[in-house]
């Protein structure tokens, strides 16, 4: 699959891009709560195209982090009464904390034993989550999660304008930090790793310290979509931790095509948006997903930020040739 | 729990872990074969629970399932192998497991376009629909059919793959393809033909299943997910260890549904992570 690219300057003007598909988003869309589902979904998506395309670690346990966040969050403002920001800050660090945790041991097996782990883990995560139904509600999940105040003193976020403008703000930051990583020395072992993880050790860094890192910082940014998806929902629904997440956000950020952070938001936004738009038509929709997936493993290996980079280049070119 | 009901619920286990052995048989095959992970196989078994079901629609009683499921599920495997799997054999593995998992996702939703998302009802053929007794304990007639046909299929196995040719290629395969291919077997044949007995079994497995628990989209994920733990478990690349694995998973699952059913699950996912870290060859591999 497609690797982030070397050299990324920070900020570039994806930054500017995404900047821009923030701020316009809840005005093109017919409402401000697709535009806010799909930009949870970007932040999620980004963690699993972070993993992917800087370390190379196909991750079948983001939804378990996510999950985590959702949760954590869910239970801070409903059963602690919490305020949002607080909250939000907590949930991100205890999914960080976990991921750190499970990526010690995760990363002591490599290829297709670390993709076992990770949905092993991911499918404990779903069954504790069960287990401990009288914290999560088990099958009902967390109901009637109140809209509390940003921070304790303040006026509480009032409307769904709100919630889209603290979501904004979160995954712009969040895009941020991964592009920041992403054009750093650390962005440059990681990715060193990813194509020859032997040549990384060999060079005296240490491989499993580095990937342990990645997985936390995927953590972090999954836990912290999760609770941005409890904060805009107002309520936890036990999918969020379910093995089928973790699915839908490798799929997310496959079609997107891993190849930048900004093709995360691109897969996220197309999942999003079909989900919206062919669910009325076709309830089947997912089937398209389905081939449209094998159809980017086969041939567009880049996925859609890849195609669409391709695209500019030919254009680029042809305006250099007719001129 | 009394030791009455621990009886039973051992007994039961014992018929649900030949199921899980006939369903993981394939995957471990293919994946010592050729180190590829295939997240289709919950779907194999899927599409013959469903043969079971429009068997026992048309006919009365789903007894040819174990015939037209095995069929169908092979059939299903070796199409996909054919036009979308093969290609991906020089590819990383994280291309085979998206593209085996978008083949998933196909045949699930296709299952609900021509059926619907909800759960049916699959008859135990009327013959088999009686308690038998064994010594003091009563047990269900079907249960046992299902013991006893699981059984013989994995003797016949057994004999395929010790005593034939075939057999001697797929164990020297799984072992190292490599070394197979030097000796001239085109080992992407083997391939196939694994992958469509791989699916018999799957497909035996769900008409088998079909009559237990019913039928439903999501079954086979389910199915996929239990497959994988059973693989580990028993060591990847294991033929014994399957059979060892989907016992145990099956028997542990049974007893600790009535004890604490949250928490079945959490162990066997548990129990799949701790093989996977402390002795990835699976408790049946070769370290």
């Amino acid at each position: 699959m497609s690797a982030f690219r070397e050299g990324g300057r920070f900020p570039d003007w994806s930054s500017a891009g995404v900047a821009v598909a923030l701020l316009t988003l809840p005005f093109v869309l017919p409402t401000v709560t697709l535009a806010s589902e799909l930009v949870v979904f970007a932040i999620a998506a980004l963690s699993c195209a972070f993993l992917l395309g800087m370390v190379g670690l196909l991750s079948f346990g983001q939804g378990l982090f996510f999950g985590i966040g959702a949760y954590v969050a869910g239970i801070l403002l409903e059963q602690h009464h919490w305020a949002t920001l607080p909250a939000v800050l907590l949930a991100a660090v205890a999914a960080c904390l976990t991921a750190g945790l499970l990526g010690l041991l995760a990363v002591r097996q490599r290829g297709v034993y670390f993709v076992m782990l990770t949905l092993a883990f991911a499918q404990m995560g779903y069954f504790a989550m069960l287990a401990l139904k009288q914290h999560t509600g088990g099958e009902n999940g967390i109901t009637g999660v109140p809209r509390a105040p940003l921070l304790s003193g303040l006026g509480p976020l009032a409307g769904p304008e709100a919630v889209y403008g603290l979501l904004a703000v979160v995954a712009f930051l969040a895009f941020l930090l991964v592009q920041r990583i992403s054009a750093s020395p650390f962005g440059s072992v990681l990715r060193s790793i990813r194509e020859n993880e032997g040549r990384a050790e060999a060079l005296g860094y240490d491989v499993r310290a580095y990937k342990v890192a990645a997985f936390a910082l995927a953590g972090l940014v999954a836990g912290l979509a999760g609770a941005m998806h409890t904060i805009f929902l107002g309520f936890v629904p036990p999918n969020v931790i379910e093995l089928e997440m973790s699915e839908r956000l490798i799929i997310m950020s496959i079609i997107g095509g891993a190849g930048a952070p900004a093709a995360a938001f691109l897969g996220a936004g197309f999942y999003v948006l079909m989900a919206d738009w062919l669910s009325t038509l076709w309830p089947r929709w997912l089937m398209l997903i389905g081939f449209m997936l094998a159809g980017i493993v086969l041939l567009m290996r880049d996925g859609l930020w890849g195609g669409a980079a391709a695209l500019s280049r030919r254009l680029r070119m042809g305006r250099q040739t007719r001129g | 729990m009394s030791g009455q009901l621990l009886v039973f619920q051992v007994l039961n286990g014992i018929g649900i872990g030949m199921i899980y052995f006939l369903l993981s048989v394939g995957l471990t095959m293919i994946f010592g074969l050729m180190r590829f992970v295939n997240f289709a196989h919950g779907a194999l078994y899927l599409v013959a629970a469903y043969a079971a079901y429009v068997v026992s629609q048309l006919t009365g009683t789903m007894l040819w399932a174990l015939i037209a499921g095995p069929l169908v599920a092979a059939a299903l495997a070796v199409v996909a192998e054919r036009l979308l799997l093969r290609h991906t054999y020089a590819m990383p593995h994280e291309a085979q497991i998206l593209i085996t998992f978008a083949v998933a996702l196909i045949v699930q939703e296709s299952v609900i376009l021509i059926f619907d998302p909800l759960a049916k009802n699959v008859p135990v053929p009327a013959f088999l629909s009686g308690i038998v007794f064994i010594g003091p304990f009563v047990y269900p007639a079907y249960r046992l059919a299902v013991v006893a046909v699981a059984a013989a299929v994995a003797l016949l196995l057994w004999l395929v793959l010790e005593r034939t040719r075939f057999g001697a290629i797929l164990r020297a395969g799984s072992e190292s393809s490599e070394m197979v291919s030097l000796l001239g077997i085109d080992v992407h044949r083997v391939f196939l033909a694994a992958f469509a007995l791989g699916g018999a079994l799957a497909g035996l497995a769900g008409a088998l299943a079909a009559p237990l628990r019913g039928v439903e989209p999501f079954m086979g994920l389910e199915a996929l997910g239990i497959a994988f733990v059973v693989v580990v478990v028993g060591g990847i690349g294991s033929f014994s260890g399957a059979l060892l694995g989907g016992l145990l998973i099956g028997v542990v699952q049974s007893v600790m549904s009535s004890l604490w059913p949250e928490g079945a699950r959490l162990m066997i996912y548990g129990a799949m992570a701790l093989v996977l870290l402390t002795r990835p060859a699976g408790l049946m591999g070769r370290a």
